[in-house]
């Protein structure tokens, strides 16, 4: 073969297994912005099952302002925090989410300080509550333990043995 | 309430989204792969033009094969494992596609000269039956859980395969290192299913340990001595690591178990404090090592003068290496093309030093896309693992990508003079049969451990939404 058609093999070679790679990446990308996209879908899709717009405040919890958002059409993902699983996310729908160290939690805390069946998340008027199944060593939300199930607020952290988590949109 | 592993559950199926989700991933997965075959068939192509000028029907005995093979795994991991990971097969097919091209064109060259140890038939016929073996995994391993029940095993079974090349009548001696079994004719390396074994024990070992490895003061910045006692396992399989290094007489395997072993206990404990006493510990070993064995010291002295007239002309000396490093610069930045360069004259150009083979003819940028496939690969590997919610599964499918990632660095380190060159096989390259099974197989368990990995990390999107 000519010189020139060597050169352009060659460059083309290159060429095609950059194009191999840049879909692989591309690929990754759109998983991410994939993802992002059900999200968005899931979010518009939420109203329609709302059940009540109002959003009550549940009692213990007097400083549930107003004009906080509900967290239940809000949240999307339960995100950890601090703990073992630290990064690892959960995604929310409307169901409730068991947290403890049986393996048949939705949430599994594998840690000493937690009980088997510790607490759960609850959707209750288009609000998530956490409530503690009488657990031995407690639940905490925002510092304080929980004693009657109390609303969890976006981004506000709720402790589980050495697990804490927070609710995101 | 589903759990985790009840997310077959029927009510999955009216779910829109999956039915989606699941033929996305696959078809995305079949049409890159039919970028990767159409990918070999350039390169064959352009070897046999630029080689012997004309195209003959051996280009199917090289290219069908893979090619064939890699679309079959595609259907049965749409029958089997629709949900798993659609990246890793098709860039395992890619590399091992041009490990496959650089062999056979390394064999044209051996033909031209009157040779006749040939490697690229043989090639073919390991990648098939290492394909086939990844092939069987994703079919009748149902749940790489089920290997957790098998962890003191596995690690019988890697310790005997370690240490079965010291027998005396089947053990055999390459270039030094006795790394090597020998059964009529065949020689087969098997510590490359070691790696396996024992990443599948050092993952079971771990997910039980990781409470008294990592309970003092893991909140306290991190930065807390572990007491004596918590070293003992380490301290273990670094006498058995250096053990290998002193029986075996080979540094890169010695030092890819331990790496292996370290990083997993990193990954189970978050503890840094054990990557760096780690890290130390083998420096020294490895130090004290160089100063009493003569083949440390020889192959370090290689590593640090591969230019000095002495080491190059002696045996077992830097030859190799400076032959390596010649082809590499004369490969420059695009490289000399696929069969326009002279790759054949390093000795073991088509195993230990494939990688320098291919430096010459792709050139630095072929060499930058050969490095982020398995960058590609081995993030892939890492995400499984992050994404997995049980603990066995991460150090397991973390332990399995990190034995890629340790061992390229080894090899590539040692033909680039990074480290010092020790006898491992570049992953899915490299020309030898122990080698591909072992990589296949880490290929297969990603595969199948991503199936799994995927409906753990979006329990809410898959089981439960169902009913929502």
């Amino acid at each position: 073969m000519s010189e020139l058609a060597l050169f352009i093999v060659r460059m083309s070679l290159l060429a095609v297994l950059w194009i191999f790679i840049f879909s692989i990446i591309s690929v990754i990308r759109a998983d991410l912005f994939g993802q992002k996209v059900l999200t968005r879908v899931a979010e518009a899709n939420a109203p329609q099952v709302v059940s009540s717009p109002i959003a009550p405040s549940a009692p213990g919890q007097p400083s549930v302002p107003l004009v906080s958002e509900p967290t239940g059409s809000n949240a999307t993902k339960l995100v950890i925090t601090e703990g073992d699983r630290t990064g690892h996310q959960i995604k929310l729908d409307r169901r409730e989410l068991t947290i403890g160290r049986s393996d048949d939690s939705d949430l599994v805390v594998d840690d000493e300080y937690a009980s088997t069946h510790h607490a759960k998340l609850v959707l209750i008027n288009n609000d998530w509550l956490i409530q503690d199944l009488n657990s031995t060593n407690g639940t905490y939300l925002d510092g304080g333990r929980v004693g009657t199930p109390a609303v969890v607020k976006l981004n506000t952290s709720v402790r589980v043995g050495k697990t804490v988590f927070e609710l995101r949109a | 309430m589903t759990n985790l592993f009840g997310t077959t559950a029927p009510n999955a199926a009216n779910l829109p989204r999956i039915m989606r989700v699941v033929p996305r991933s696959r078809n995305l997965e079949g049409a890159l792969l039919l970028l990767a075959v159409g990918l070999n068939a350039f390169q064959l192509a352009q070897i046999q033009l630029s080689t012997i000028e004309v195209l003959t029907p051996e280009f199917f005995l090289y290219w069908l094969p893979l090619s064939f093979l890699a679309l079959v795994l595609h259907a049965i991991l749409r029958l089997r494992a629709s949900e798993a990971d659609p990246l890793i097969l098709p860039i395992a097919v890619v590399l091992n596609g041009l490990g496959l091209s650089m062999i056979y064109r390394l064999d044209l060259a051996t033909i031209a000269n009157g040779g006749s140890e040939l490697f690229g038939f043989k090639q073919v016929i390991w990648t098939s039956l290492a394909m086939a073996a990844a092939a069987a995994i994703v079919i009748y391993v149902p749940s790489h859980l089920f290997l957790r029940r098998y962890v003191y095993l596995s690690m019988l079974i890697g310790a005997v395969l370690l240490l079965s090349p010291m027998l005396p009548v089947i053990g055999k001696t390459i270039n030094g290192a006795r790394l090597w079994l020998s059964i009529g004719g065949l020689t087969f390396q098997p510590g490359e299913l070691a790696k396996i074994a024992l990443t599948i024990f050092f993952a079971g070992y771990l997910v039980n340990r990781r409470e008294s490895l990592a309970v003092v003061g893991r909140k306290i910045l991190g930065i807390r001595i572990p007491r004596a006692r918590e070293l003992g396992p380490i301290v273990m399989i670094w006498a058995a690591s250096l053990l290998v290094l002193i029986l075996q007489r080979d540094l890169g395997t010695s030092l890819l178990y331990f790496g292996i072993f370290i990083v997993l206990i990193y990954v189970a404990t978050g503890r840094s404090i054990y990557v760096i006493v780690g890290m130390g510990m083998f420096l020294t070993g490895a130090l004290v090592a160089s100063r009493l064995m003569d083949y440390v010291s020889g192959r370090i002295d290689s590593w640090l003068n591969p230019f000095s007239q002495q080491n190059y002309d002696a045996v077992g000396g830097s030859y190799q290496l400076a032959q390596g490093i010649f082809g590499m610069a004369h490969g420059g930045i695009q490289g000399t093309g696929l069969g326009g360069g002279i790759p054949q004259l390093v000795p073991l150009a088509e195993s230990d030093f494939i990688f320098a083979s291919l430096a010459e003819e792709l050139g630095l940028v072929g060499v930058f896309a050969i490095l982020t496939l398995y960058l590609l690969l081995v993030a892939r590997g890492i995400r499984i693992g992050f994404s997995h919610p049980d603990d066995f599964s991460k150090l397991l499918a973390t332990g399995l990508a990190f034995s890629i990632a340790l061992q390229c660095f080894i090899v590539i380190g040692g033909v680039t003079r990074v480290v010092p060159l020790t006898g491992l096989t570049t992953p899915l390259l490299a020309a030898g049969g122990s080698s591909l099974i072992a990589n296949w197989i880490i290929i297969g368990l990603l595969l199948r451990i991503s199936d799994s990995a995927r409906l753990g990390s979006s329990t809410g999107e898959n089981s439960r939404g169902g009913a929502a």
